[in-house]
């Protein structure tokens, strides 16, 4: 059978095999579509113009498990990308999997880079025994965007049009209930029909009461399981008394806001250019801000993660010599260029970019900065992170609690089965 | 008479709003992608307002679209021709020869038939890296070859060709090539156009396989590249309606052109109608 | 001997023939079902050798929830599918073969045009008429419900929903199968029965529906076949969701293999419907062949 195998792979590779790349081809995969998307094609095109004897070529696949389903295949099979942008949430998932290729301290020197040039919470994230696995990028956050046309008249904008008076879910609640009674459908938006928006509200809300999701190596032990119902129940009371929309996806959360239906909306800093090119193109028609998640449970807290550079680990296929050190040249140069990508609404997680005085002049970017001290980060585990049993719970245990299915005690319960289960 | 005549109005009548309800996706579909962003989510009426052909545009330059047309003729057409050919060469014996194995094979291809090979997607994903073909045509291509149901219709077809005409040409000294290329492919020359036009459009819309076993962008068919690359944020309805109709455009125009073809091909290749 | 030595010849050029079949066959259908088998009874991952576990998946399996609502999913997808889209495909064939000329091809160009669409062109215009909070068709299940319905969200309304999404895609193909079958039936048993003065209904259940019976039998069998490995619409449109609600066989073997990287277990699920759908199309095959010698 072998040799068979071999003559047919043979003759088949002669007539349809693809042809071989270019040496200096760098095989870029990443998930960042929308305005992302955008800002990070003009890095690319930059990095390109700039390197005659280096060419990115990228490929966006679709965000989340599709994505990291495609990355952890391809890599096994050897026909993953030389580099590839990765969530940090997920780097301890992706190092168990075996799909991360370490990077060295000569990777990092052929970058220009160093480990103290990042926030080190980031490196830690990216960091396993020791060992360095990915090359942070940025810092992303769930951020409260605010429609400023809508808020005229009523007490929450003050003299120069800021957000104002919403400290505590109580004056949350207030503020929504009264835009409810004016008519408002939808005060405020979130992704209540999908993982990742789940996710990002409830890990707020549960770390703003100083709860946390795994405690050494338990889900939700103690008293943690009360704080995650207690976030369960306030995104489903909202859900009951119509703030939130129900079942939104994705794209028709982000709609509600931007065709002015929601005055509210929890979604990540990616959005940012979203709106700005909206507002430039004339196409928006209303003014908007965003800010930092208010305490709604008491803590300043939230939800936080990193897109990272990684490089996959293929076996005798792992890229080595010129190739490797092409990708980190790549890599370096979009570090020390970051400031493309802080345009899309990410904090630089390379410091010299977080700190310039370019930085610190953009907007709205400078209003949310001060998250970066209250970033939540998901536990390192390899339960969380994007496309984890985690992100599965969100979707299918919170989704429909959220929406009247289950009790929050009972979801909470679940969960814990769940992801325990997942544990073996 | 009148009241037959009106009767046969209501029918008529009531069919073409079945059938107009019947395409309203397609309608809406086309409606949607030729209005702005913003108009889209802003609850417009049914009827057209906007003629807005920036998002085709959009569509066509800023995706891989144009690659994966040729992805997807290619392979489509490949495996089109390959599977008519090995079908049509396996069944001609069957019918014709009565060689050792003959009702054993028959059997298997039966068998086969009955059990679509999706189950077997895993080892079949990991024969094709161990030929090193992911990420090409040729892994695209090799699973979907077998298509067990031509070769029963090609049989079905053969046996029927009468006995005396196949007798005449072995006695004019043909060989058994000869006669299926020269006398019995001229003679099911429908037949095969029909089983030609069916498994192309099958392959073309093959989504699980090529799903499975490309990953890299320019290697993808159409049904898979609008799933897979696309823009999970911001506003995208008009855009996202562009793509798949631009997906769908090249074989819809196909089939509206040769439409008579088609329908013909349906019928004659299930063999309902002979 | 001129017989058998012609006759050895032809053996040979038969075996020619079939050759390439065979070995496509032997390659990409034979081996990969023993592999299949063998895989299951190992915990390989998807790419990588496993050891040998014994019956541990197959006993693992037994307590899978999972896999229970995938079975029953593939049942009642079954259920949602194959008789409705038959009867629905033979309710169009009869409008159409009443119609003339020009009027019929256009209509019937109409029905089968969905037939053309990939699939995923297919999911994504019904996803977008289906969206909650923009879709056209929301307004239409208000008006039927009380309120609109987040139907990829609901576990009662997902299967259903793309039931009903797969027969509007495919109905078209039947629709042809069908009006074949009517052209068949000769226009002088019509006749000969409006003599005897049976109604359009006794016109229907006398000389018909006998006559397109084995039509009929070849579409049920067809779409028995096709509806059993769903997997694309479900993937494209509920992601098997919510909380697994519509999870189906095939979704299952994908998740396992290429999400989890359990080619073994994986292999068990898949061995598991690659009996299943064996035996179902024999069953299915048995009962037709009753039914059509009965009639």
């Amino acid at each position: 059978m072998k040799l068979f195998n071999s003559i047919l792979s043979a003759s088949a590779l002669a007539m349809f095999a693809a042809p071989a790349f270019a040496q200096q081809e760098v095989i870029w995969w990443d998930f960042l579509s929308g305005g992302d998307g955008v800002r990070m094609q003009k890095l690319i095109d930059g990095f390109n113009s700039e390197h005659p004897d280096i060419q990115i070529t990228g490929t966006t696949l679709e965000w989340g498990v599709p994505f990291y389903t495609k990355a952890r295949t391809s890599a096994a099979v050897g026909e993953g990308p030389d580099v590839m942008t990765y969530h940090l949430s997920r780097a301890p998932l992706g190092i168990e999997e075996g799909v991360l290729s370490p990077i060295t301290d000569e990777d990092l020197a052929n970058a220009g880079l160093s480990t103290s040039d990042f926030f080190p919470a980031a490196i830690d994230a990216a960091t396993s025994d020791g060992t360095l696995y990915a090359v942070p990028f940025d810092i992303h956050a769930l951020v409260l965007y605010y429609n400023k046309s809508m808020l005229e008249g009523t007490p929450y904008l003050d003299a120069d049009g800021n957000l104002t008076g919403i400290e505590s879910l109580d004056e949350m609640n207030t503020a929504l209930q009264t835009l409810k009674d004016n008519g408002v459908q939808t005060p405020v938006t979130y992704q209540t029909g999908g993982d990742g928006g789940l996710w990002r509200v409830f890990y707020t809300l549960l770390s703003q009461q100083g709860g946390e999701f795994i405690v050494g190596g338990e889900v939700l032990p103690g008293d943690n399981a009360d704080k995650a119902a207690t976030a369960i129940a306030t995104m489903k009371d909202w859900q009951e008394r119509g703030f939130t929309p129900e079942q939104a996806e994705y794209e028709a959360s982000v709609a509600l806001f931007s065709s002015g239906e929601s005055a509210f909306q929890l979604n990540g800093v990616w959005e940012v250019p979203t709106f700005t090119d909206a507002a430039a193109n004339g196409t928006l028609g209303f003014d908007w801000g965003a800010v930092e998640i208010p305490p709604l449970m008491g803590q300043e807290a939230t939800w936080a993660d990193s897109h990272a550079f990684a490089i996959p680990n293929e076996g005798d296929d792992t890229i080595s010599g010129e190739k490797r050190a092409a990708v980190m040249t790549v890599i370096g140069w979009m570090e020390k260029n970051a400031i493309g990508w802080a345009d899309a609404g990410h904090i630089p997680a390379y410091l010299p970019v977080a700190e310039s005085d370019e930085y610190k002049a953009m907007e709205p970017n400078a209003t949310y900065a001060s998250l970066a001290n209250n970033a939540a980060f998901d536990p390192q585990s390899t339960l969380t992170g994007v496309a984890s049993p985690t992100y599965d719970a969100a979707l299918n245990i919170i989704g429909p609690a959220v929406h009247g299915y289950f009790e929050p005690e009972e979801a909470v319960q679940q969960i814990k089965d769940d992801l325990t289960a997942a544990m073996q | 008479m009148n009241t037959r005549r009106l009767e046969s109005a209501i029918v008529t009548g009531f069919t073409i709003i079945v059938a107009l309800i019947w395409v309203f996706p397609l309608y809406w579909a086309l409606v949607t992608s030729l209005r702005s962003e913003n108009r889209v989510v802003s609850r417009p009426g049914l009827l057209p307002d906007e003629f807005n052909i920036g998002n085709y545009a959009d569509a066509l330059f800023n995706t891989q679209l144009l690659t994966w047309y040729v992805n997807s003729v290619g392979t489509a057409v490949i495996v089109t021709v390959v599977v008519i050919l090995i079908s049509m060469m396996c069944a001609y014996a069957l019918s014709q020869i009565n060689f050792p194995g003959r009702r054993l094979l028959y059997l298997v291809v039966l068998a086969s038939f009955m059990i679509p090979s999706q189950a077997l997607v895993v080892t079949q994903f990991i024969l094709m890296d161990q030929f090193r073909l992911i990420n090409t045509w040729g892994g695209i291509i090799l699973p979907q070859l077998i298509v067990p149901v031509t070769i029963i219709v090609y049989k079905q077809f053969f046996d029927s060709v009468p006995r005396e005409m196949r007798e005449a040409a072995v006695l004019d000294g043909g060989g058994d090539y000869a006669i299926l290329f020269k006398l019995f492919l001229p003679l099911n020359w429908g037949i095969t156009t029909a089983l030609a036009i069916v498994t192309f459009i099958g392959v073309w819309n093959a989504f699980f396989w090529p799903f499975l076993v490309i990953t890299s962008e320019d290697m993808m068919t159409i049904p898979v590249g609008i799933t897979q690359v696309n823009d999970a944020f911001g506003l995208a309805y008009a855009r996202l309606m562009s793509v798949a109709l631009l997906a769908a455009l090249p074989v819809v125009l196909a089939y509206l052109i040769f439409q008579r073809r088609v329908t013909e091909a349906v019928m004659i290749s299930s063999g309902v109608k002979g | 001997m001129a017989m058998i030595e012609n006759r050895r010849k032809r053996n040979l050029t038969a075996m020619t023939l079939v050759a390439p079949f065979v070995i496509v066959f032997a390659v990409f259908f034979f081996y990969p079902t023993i592999r299949m088998v063998q895989l299951s009874f190992t915990n390989a991952p998807l790419i990588g050798a496993g050891e040998w576990v014994g019956l541990d998946n197959y006993i693992r399996l037994a307590s899978d929830r999972l896999f229970k609502t995938s079975v029953w999913n593939n049942a009642y997808f079954i259920l949602l599918t194959v008789a409705p889209t038959t009867m629905i495909a033979l309710a169009i064939a009869l409008m159409i073969n009443r119609l003339k000329g020009g009027m019929q091809a256009f209509v019937m160009v109409l029905f089968f045009l969905p037939y053309v669409l990939p699939v995923s062109v297919v999911t994504q215009i019904w996803a977008w008429m289906l969206d909650f909070q923009y879709g056209v068709l929301q307004p239409v299940l208000a008006a039927l419900t009380g309120k609109p319905v987040a139907v990829f969200k609901d576990p009662d309304w997902v299967m259903p929903v793309i039931a009903a999404i797969t027969i509007w895609w495919t109905t078209g193909f039947n629709v042809l199968l069908f009006i074949a079958g009517l052209r068949n039936v000769p226009a002088e048993l019509y006749e000969a029965s409006a003599l005897d003065g049976a109604s359009q209904f006794q016109q229907f259940t006398r000389v018909t529906w006998p006559l397109i019976w084995p039509v009929t039998a070849l579409v049920l069998t067809l779409q028995l076949i096709l509806q059993l490995k769903i997997f694309d619409q479900i993937y494209l449109l509920s992601g098997g969701g919510p909380f697994n609600s519509s999870y189906v066989l095939l979704m299952q073997v994908y998740r396992e293999a290429f999400q989890l990287n359990h080619g073994g277990y994986s292999s068990a699920i898949a061995t598991v419907l690659f009996v299943l759908i064996a035996v179902v199309s024999v069953l299915q095959f048995q009962l037709l062949r009753i039914g059509r010698s009965r009639q």
